[in-house]
């Protein structure tokens, strides 16, 4: 049944080849943000020579130089809109998709499946309404502007309908039965068992928010609302032969997520691999 | 009994509420009202003056001067060549990846796993960043790699490579997600396909054909629908590498709707633009079920 050795290990061999080219390039900007920038234009090693050097010139230097381009707010920026816009779709997604898959409300299937329908609207084309009306309420320029609409998604929605949908309607009478409300059943029943399907909207939420790149470019104006990415976008047009200082914005940009996907990286595979199967 | 379960769905409602109005005002009203904007003539000097410049009603105006527009063609058929490029090349190589993944033991699979899905989670300006650098004409880690050959290329430079070069780059950044769907995919086939196959003499690639893809035709359609979706909106890799350039050669649709509707505040013929690259992606998505679904 199984491919003769050699046809095996020729495989595995190429595969190695391109995992390594697909991981170098993450790599490259870690070693490449400890060398100064006389080292990364010559580029003779892979390895910066004076590495702590490196480092010091460039997170030094980014680091303490907020005046132009406030790199510490930007971090802050991004830290406050990722998690605000996490906690506002697990608490509205949870609540709507509990009621959908479980309620038998009047309606709720024309809702759920207008809702599901979005889920094939491309995202490019609210951007100019959107604008005009975060414009009207004042929002442009707040970081509201990215957090707020960020909740009409219905990917959580239908995320969450799906596993809420699987569990077994005896544990809510159990609750009931008990005395328990419908929010408290809700509470203390159905989200505990939700917990891997909220952990990984909870992950794609936060990294989506956090590497938005068209987002804010188009809703925030004032530099020192920027987030990260627009932050390290603009780094590069103000210091365009700055290699080594974009690099270690680039870096701060970078590790928080790298981070995340290091540790939560089971839940990121497995979310992703269920969405390709469930339709 | 009736009044009891009356009760229940009121508190139902109140659970769908919140969701419910953010679905309404920031997704279900934008639509209609992009809509309602793209029959519009509706120019502004400065976002604060919006009001002051009250829209009106032009019909199909914004749609003909679309056609006509040289800039939206060349930004159309920009986009076109991107979405022909990167989507079979896409493709191709996550199903070859994800072939070569499940032929090797379970334990090593994550691993390689996490190395091609790893430059999902950069973001566009620091993939960007990266990429510029290694396609440079002269410090380039690519042009110095090609030097021991003699060899230069014209990486970002050229009209005939830059789109190319773009590709090449998009590959690496998005080819994660379909890798980990297409595996996920092969690995709910039935072993009992493959020894049944066994027994008729099929083996190798021909077990591949016979059995593998057959078998994933659901799972491909999901994959190259979304993927085209996602390709028609390219906006940042061209934005962030080349900045359209050279001769405009990378201005993608996306980025020519950024620059009427947030430089020039052209809001109306904009949003007539993302209509025509909506109807655009909602037809190639119809072909692809029809093409795909039968049989």
């Amino acid at each position: 049944m199984r491919d003769p050795w050699y046809k095996r290990l020729t495989i595995e061999a190429l595969l190695l080849l391109v995992a390594v080219a697909f991981v170098a390039p993450v790599i490259l900007i870690y070693l490449t943000s400890l060398k100064p920038d006389s080292e990364i234009i010559k580029f003779q090693s892979l390895l910066p020579e004076h590495p702590i050097a490196g480092f010091h010139d460039n997170f030094g230097h980014i680091l303490n130089s907020p005046e132009e381009v406030p790199i510490n707010r930007w971090l802050a920026n991004s830290i406050f809109i990722s998690s605000a816009t996490t906690l506002l779709v697990l608490t509205v997604d949870s609540l709507a998709a509990y009621a959908l898959a479980r309620l038998r409300l009047p309606g709720s299937r024309v809702i759920f499946a207008l809702i599901i329908a979005t889920l094939m609207v491309p995202g490019q084309i609210l951007l100019v309404p959107l604008y005009l009306l975060l414009n009207h309420i004042g929002w442009i320029d707040s970081p509201l502007a990215l957090i707020v609409p960020a909740g009409a998604g219905a990917f959580g929605v239908f995320l969450l309908h799906q596993f809420f949908h699987a569990v077994p309607r005896e544990l809510e009478e159990a609750a009931m039965l008990d005395g328990c409300t419908r929010l408290q059943t809700f509470w203390h029943v159905m989200l505990p068992l939700a917990k891997p399907a909220l952990a990984t909207l909870a992950i794609f939420t936060f990294v989506g928010s956090w590497n938005d790149f068209l987002g804010p470019l188009v809703f925030l104006d004032s530099i020192e609302r920027y987030t990260l990415p627009v932050g390290v976008a603009l780094f590069q047009s103000s210091y365009a032969a700055e290699y080594g200082l974009t690099l270690a914005a680039s870096v701060v940009c970078t590790t928080p997520i790298l981070l995340i996907f290091l540790l939560f990286s089971k839940h990121i595979i497995r979310g992703i691999a269920a969405g390709g199967l469930k339709e | 009994m009736k009044s009891r379960s009356r009760r229940i769905d009121f508190t139902g409602y109140l659970f769908l509420l919140p969701y419910i109005i953010l679905f309404t005002f920031f997704l279900i009203l934008p639509l209609a009202y992009g809509l309602w904007l793209s029959f519009m003539r509706y120019e502004l000097t400065s976002p604060e003056a919006a009001g002051s410049h009250p829209a009106t009603f032009v019909g199909l105006a914004n749609y003909r001067e679309a056609l006509a527009d040289s800039w939206f063609r060349q930004s159309f058929f920009a986009t076109l060549r991107f979405v022909g490029m990167t989507c079979p090349a896409t493709l191709i190589l996550s199903l070859l990846i994800a072939l070569a993944i499940s032929t090797i033991p379970d334990r090593r699979q994550q691993i390689y796993r996490l190395a091609i899905f790893l430059p999902t989670m950069i973001t566009i300006s620091v993939a960007g960043l990266v990429w510029r650098w290694f396609y440079a004409p002269e410090f380039g880690v690519f042009n110095a790699f090609l030097a021991h050959f003699g060899v230069k290329i014209p990486w970002l430079t050229d009209t005939h490579w830059a789109m190319k070069s773009i590709v090449i780059m998009t590959l690496w950044w998005t080819v994660g997600g379909p890798v980990i769907i297409l595996l996920a995919g092969i690995r709910q086939i039935p072993d009992a396909y493959y020894e049944a196959a066994a027994i008729d003499g099929a083996v190798g690639w021909r077990r591949t054909f016979h059995i593998t893809l057959p078998s994933l035709r659901p799972v491909l359609l999901f994959v190259v629908v979304l993927n085209v979706i996602g390709a028609f909106q390219v906006f940042g890799q061209p934005y962030v590498i080349t900045t359209g350039l050279p001769e405009r050669s990378t201005e993608v649709l996306l980025m020519y709707i950024y620059d009427v509707s947030f430089n020039n505040f052209r809001l109306g013929y904009g949003a007539a633009m993302s209509w025509i690259l909506f109807l655009v992606i909602a037809i190639f998505s119809l072909i692809q079920f029809r093409l795909l679904r039968e049989k």
